[in-house]
């Protein structure tokens, strides 16, 4: 990247930190609410709801204390876990050939897959028909019954192939002039290319699956199952069923407070992956395959 | 400045023989051993459902079975085309989604070019990673924060509209300001994690194309115009085209959390109304037909979006 | 890149493993879906006892969500697998929706567990079980009852509950006991109407003036102007129950008319009703309700008035009373009371509290059990746990669990607190009581509803809140459960409800032109005939002459 810092480019830095600024708090307000919320004591959160500010001194993990002391989590949070890397490992074995077969153009019958494929993202059959197919193929209870209808994003898929596309034609070519057949295309040329778009359409599916509560509650049955968003649900929930349950033992802590913390916890892995993503979205990723 | 905008529009102008064809399909029998696994997925996952969802022209009734359970033709179409509210559920919703597409995507593509354009790499890498984080939001929660902030009692921004003599606006509870709540909170919400796609977009554009807008003395703006922007044009077109064949999703998540019998005119979507008549009162035959009809209105504006953008971008889907 | 290919070679063979595992139908995955007996009736059926163990699937809510399910090596398991010869499996149904939509997929794909209860969004049972038995899915119950005389005795004892799980002649439905039937009630802030020197309101004018001055005469003394008169949220149809005491005072509580004066009816077609409404309307343009009170959830709403935001409310008595929910006020106004109120009295001298519909859980039992003759198996494991069962499944054991003192009280007095019933992690081992255990003994509402003493020394009495509403005159509206909901329930409902909104919150104005235009509307949507069937329906239920 060339960096002519002429006057006109400094003042458009310029510009563009405070732009950046100005979006960064814009997205942080609400986000600051969260973390206040998470960390303030019961007794201030009775007295005065939730300030805007909270003192150095007065904040308490208690919220996290209850969601992470469970007997319950660490189990589900294995389970999420397998959810997500099964289901996204899954998820980009099917996703990745189709995007690349449907972004070849000479292959012969693209149109008609691409109409299969549209057909499928137009018409979606909805909770029903899916049910009847999973409990026909005796899925319940069983993580494929998660992982598998969801696997395949057309979405997903189309912005893949999109990028598949935008990638130079004579690469492709080079290397087929060379005898490689399209399997090699791919292998050696277009995925180690493709790191950003693998990487976030890779995000896309794990977040999915990591966030992914009414399919577990509907195929499920066994409580020892049950992935992480599951069981910060049925504690939330019975914080604010608290009338029909009399003894004092789940309340040290807001049901708010616990909302907030349950959001801060499964956040935290995709606060520590995405990061590490980032170390591929640097630019020139193209160039060296270009050259080299 | 070439770009290299590739129309994905097959070359059907070599003359047509059989032969040619299967030797095509032979040269490519790796790329179609490679996808099999995928195409087996769809039959099974994506078509099994899809052959299932007869239903919606049935009377589904569980101990006959899909196949078992009698016809009845377009009647649950009917049912939700003649209901009372119909004309009202289908202008909020192509509302709510043409308005987040249009005051949403320019947002995150500006974030996105600001992000990719910045030299503080540092900087960029905390935003980046700031304003993607929202999207992790529930809208249970996304609700707890703007009642906070738009609540007529205590708000933050009431309590601002009161400091200049304003009377305070109840903004989740009256119809006029609805709207706005709704598709402003997505925007906040979604833009962040939009802003990922038209970054990694723009991180593909070869920086040769950048290198020789430099040592041609182009202004950053110019810069932006020229190459970022056609850079993306693929994908922008192709999000775009998806959203229209997706407009009858108003995002039913948010609208469930935020709405209230006050709102009900103006926030009442097809999904909202499916899950309070289809789902919950067993009237499974209904919610698919629904379904079906979501497909078709989609299937028509893909169609449409599709051939504008041939025109217009010279981009297409199909 | 090379660790980019090795990733995505692992990816591969993951994926291919599985792949192979799952296309055989019902092999388990290779992780923890293991652990987990198939579900499937393995056991060919017989009408004599069985020499196998009969299985039998269970799906209930649960009491403490948040606490999960016993573990598999429950003692009870062991106990009902040598005792009754049966092999239970429990599941626990999520609540509300998500509940509902589990079971009607069930249903769907005609895949309902034996034994389950009933889950429904809107709190309609009744409607839930008859539409299963509407699709052929239910097996009728009426012969299990013989089996097990002693939960008939203690459980299915109301006449009225077995007549309204009846249907086509046959009870359907097992319906367990409801919880403590009129259980909330009207209550105000003692210390407020104290220091500012006003008596208990008696009428609608002198509640609106009470409220009125809660929220302008800055009733907690904190020099700042953040009170309101009334707290509340919507829940249900209309202007939800939580008002039904506003429109009691003009004889027009609840959506239909239980009260007998008058024609049976919707409540929106009595003269009174655009009265209360402008009662109403007038609370809300006087601002002396809290505003946000059409979009607050009840955690919001129960958040509010531990924050002391309001000093007038309907509330549960023990979201109210129990000790863990009133420690957060108390904590923050100790000397704070809130007493019970009486109805209030409106111009014509009507008073109603609220309107009581008796709803309770039901539970019901597969066509497919009974085809595979697990009928008399069930009937085996409800009539125990009605007996034997019963302390192990509500309490624990006792001597570990809890203790029963001189009083005839359950205690956990002397006992290890990890092991005491009351204690977190004793709460999986409970998790059946509030559905299929527990039937509102006297042993059970005194260990469930404790008196205790508040910070300031004061006795806190729940039982004497419980005891106040239930003498109030409450409407008999028990029927509401045989009214199916219309075939344009979501129409009907969304119209009826939004234009009373939006009347109240003046979003349209209130006059005798726009009431009619607006019934004319209900008409327009089939108000007359669901009348007419709600009507029928009440009288085939006996419940109207």
């Amino acid at each position: 990247m060339l960096r002519s810092k002429t006057r006109d480019a400094i003042l458009f830095q310029i510009g563009l930190a405070v732009f950046l600024t100005i979006i960064l708090l814009l997205i942080l307000l609400p986000f600051w609410r969260v973390i206040v919320t998470a960390f303030i004591p019961l007794d201030i959160y009775t007295r005065e709801g939730i300030p805007f500010f909270l003192s150095p001194t007065e904040w308490t993990f208690e919220a996290f204390n209850q969601l992470l002391g469970h007997s319950m989590f660490p189990r589900a949070a294995l389970n999420s876990i397998i959810i997500t890397l099964l289901g996204t490992a899954i998820s980009l074995v099917l996703t990745v050939p189709l995007a690349y077969g449907l972004s070849t153009r000479n292959l012969p019958g693209r149109k008609l897959l691409m109409t299969l494929v549209l057909f499928v993202y137009l018409f979606s059959p909805g909770l029903i028909p899916i049910y009847l197919l999973i409990t026909g193929m005796n899925l319940t209870n069983n993580y494929l019954a998660i992982i598998l209808p969801p696997a395949v994003s057309v979405y997903n898929t189309l912005v893949m192939m999109s990028f598949f596309e935008g990638l130079p034609e004579d690469l492709k070519d080079a290397a087929r002039i060379d005898g490689a057949n399209e399997l090699q295309v791919l292998w050696h040329v277009i995925l180690p290319l493709s790191k950003p778009i693998l990487l976030t359409i890779g995000l896309f599916y794990a977040v999915y699956f990591w966030n992914e509560f009414f399919t577990p509650l509907l195929y499920l049955n066994d409580n020892d199952l049950m992935p992480l968003p599951v069981l910060l649900r049925n504690i939330l929930i019975s914080a604010s069923f608290n009338e029909y349950v009399e003894y004092n033992a789940f309340s040290s802590s807001s049901i708010e407070s616990l909302k907030a913390a349950g959001v801060l916890i499964t956040m935290i892995p995709m606060l520590l992956v995405y990061p590490w993503i980032q170390r591929y979205f640097t630019k020139g990723t193209l160039v060296g395959g270009v050259k080299g | 400045m070439t770009l290299k905008t590739l129309p994905p529009i097959s070359r059907s102008t070599e003359k047509f023989s059989l032969k040619n064809f299967f030797h095509s399909i032979w040269r490519q029998r790796w790329l179609y051993f490679l996808m099999m696994p995928t195409l087996i997925y769809f039959a099974i996952f994506k078509y099994g459902p899809l052959w299932n969802a007869q239903i919606a022209f049935k009377d589904f009734k569980p101990l006959l079975g899909v196949m078992g359970s009698p016809w009845v033709g377009f009647q649950h179409f009917e049912t939700f085309v003649n209901s009372f509210y119909f004309t009202d559920l289908l202008t909020n919703t192509v509302f709510f989604s043409l308005a987040k597409l249009i005051l949403g995507m320019p947002l995150a593509i500006v974030c996105a070019i600001a992000l990719h354009e910045t030299w503080f790499l540092r900087y960029r890498t905390f935003v980046q990673t700031v304003i993607y984080l929202p999207h992790f939001l529930s809208w249970v929660i996304m609700f707890g924060v703007l009642l906070v902030i738009l609540s007529p009692g205590n708000g933050l921004l009431n309590a601002i509209i009161e400091q200049f003599g304003g009377d305070p606006i109840p903004f989740l509870t009256s119809p006029n300001h609805f709207r706005w709540v709704v598709i402003f909170s997505d925007i906040w919400k979604e833009t962040g994690w939009s802003t990922i796609l038209y970054l990694a977009a723009l991180l593909a554009i070869s920086p040769d194309l950048y290198e020789a807008a430099a040592v041609d003395g182009a202004t950053p703006l110019q810069r932006i115009w020229h190459i970022s922007i056609p850079g993306i044009i693929p994908v922008i077109v192709l999000v775009t085209l998806l959203r229209m064949g997706n407009i009858l999703d108003a995002g039913f998540n948010q609208i469930f959390v935020l709405y209230s019998v006050p709102v009900y005119s103006v926030g009442d979507i097809i999904d909202t109304w499916v899950y309070r008549q289809g789902v919950l009162q067993f009237q499974f035959s209904l919610a698919t037909a629904v379904g079906f009809f979501k497909g078709v209105i989609g299937l028509v504006l893909i169609l449409i979006s599709n051939q504008i953008a041939k025109r217009v971008a010279q981009q297409s889907l199909f | 890149m090379k660790s980019w290919k090795m990733i995505f070679i692992v990816c591969l063979l993951v994926v291919s493993q599985v792949l192979a595992s799952c296309a055989p139908a019902a092999t388990p995955t290779e992780e923890p879906a293991a652990t987990e007996a198939p579900a499937e009736p393995t056991v060919e059926p017989s009408p004599t006892t069985p020499p196998e163990p009969v299985d039998i699937v269970l799906w209930a809510q649960a009491t403490v969500t948040e606490a999960g399910a016993p573990p598999d090596d429950w003692v009870a398991y062991d106990i009902i697998r040598e005792e009754l010869n049966i092999n239970l499996t429990y599941v626990i149904v999520p609540t509300g929706a998500d509940g509902e939509a589990k079971i009607n997929a069930a249903a769907a794909a005609n895949d309902l567990p034996d034994l389950f209860q009933m889950v429904s969004a809107n709190n309609d049972n009744r409607g839930a079980l008859l539409r299963l038995v509407d699709l052929g899915l239910m097996a009728p119950v009426g012969d299990m009852m013989p089996l097990m005389p002693e939960r008939v005795k203690l459980h299915y004892n109301d006449q009225l509950a077995l007549d309204l799980v009846t249907f086509y002649g046959e009870q359907y439905g097992l319906p367990e006991p409801p919880p403590i039937p009129k259980r909330e009630g009207l209550v105000i802030r003692k210390d407020w109407l104290d220091k500012l020197g006003l008596d208990v309101p008696t009428t609608p004018e002198e509640l609106f003036a009470v409220a009125e001055a809660f929220t302008t005469q800055d009733p907690d003394g904190n020099g700042k102007n953040d009170t309101y008169g009334f707290g509340g949220f919507l829940n249900g149809e209309g202007l939800g129950t939580r008002f039904d005491f506003i429109m009691g005072a003009y004889g027009v509580p609840g959506v239909w008319n239980f009260t007998g004066n008058g024609d049976f009816g919707l409540n929106v077609r009595s003269e009174n009703y655009p009265e209360a409404l402008a009662y109403f309307k007038s609370l809300v343009d006087a601002k002396v309700i809290d505003p946000d009170w059409p979009t607050l959830t009840r955690d919001d709403f129960r958040a509010r008035w531990k924050q002391g935001s309001f000093g007038i409310m309907w509330e549960d008595f023990a979201a109210l009373t129990n000790k863990s929910n009133y420690e957060p006020f108390d904590t923050n106004f100790p000397d704070a009371e809130w007493i019970p109120v009486a109805a209030p009295t409106g111009p014509d001298g009507d008073t109603y509290y609220g309107v009581y519909t008796g709803r309770g859980q039901i539970f019901g039992v597969s066509q497919k059990a009974a085809d595979d003759g697990k009928k008399e198996a069930i009937a085996r494991l409800l009539e125990w746990m009605a007996t034997d069962g019963y302390y192990l499944l509500g309490f624990g054991e006792e001597g570990v669990n809890f203790i029963i003192d001189d009083n005839g009280n359950i205690s956990t007095e002397g006992l290890d607190p990890v092991q005491a019933y009351t204690a977190p992690e004793r709460q999986p081992y409970t998790q059946m009581r509030n559905q299929l255990i527990f039937y509102n003994s006297e042993q059970e509402i005194v260990a469930r509803y404790p008196t205790y003493e508040t910070i300031a020394g004061r006795l806190m009495d729940p039982m004497a809140f419980l005891g106040f509403f239930q003498n109030e005159p409450w409407v008999d509206g028990r029927g509401i459960q045989v009214i199916l909901p219309p075939a344009n329930a979501a129409d009907f409902n969304r119209y009826y409800t939004e234009g009373l909104i939006q009347f109240v919150l003046g979003q349209k104005e209130l006059n005798d032109e726009t009431w009619a235009e607006y019934l004319a509307g209900l008409d327009s949507l089939g108000a007359a005939d669901y009348e007419a069937a709600a009507q029928q329906s009440l009288i085939d239920a006996g419940l109207l002459k």
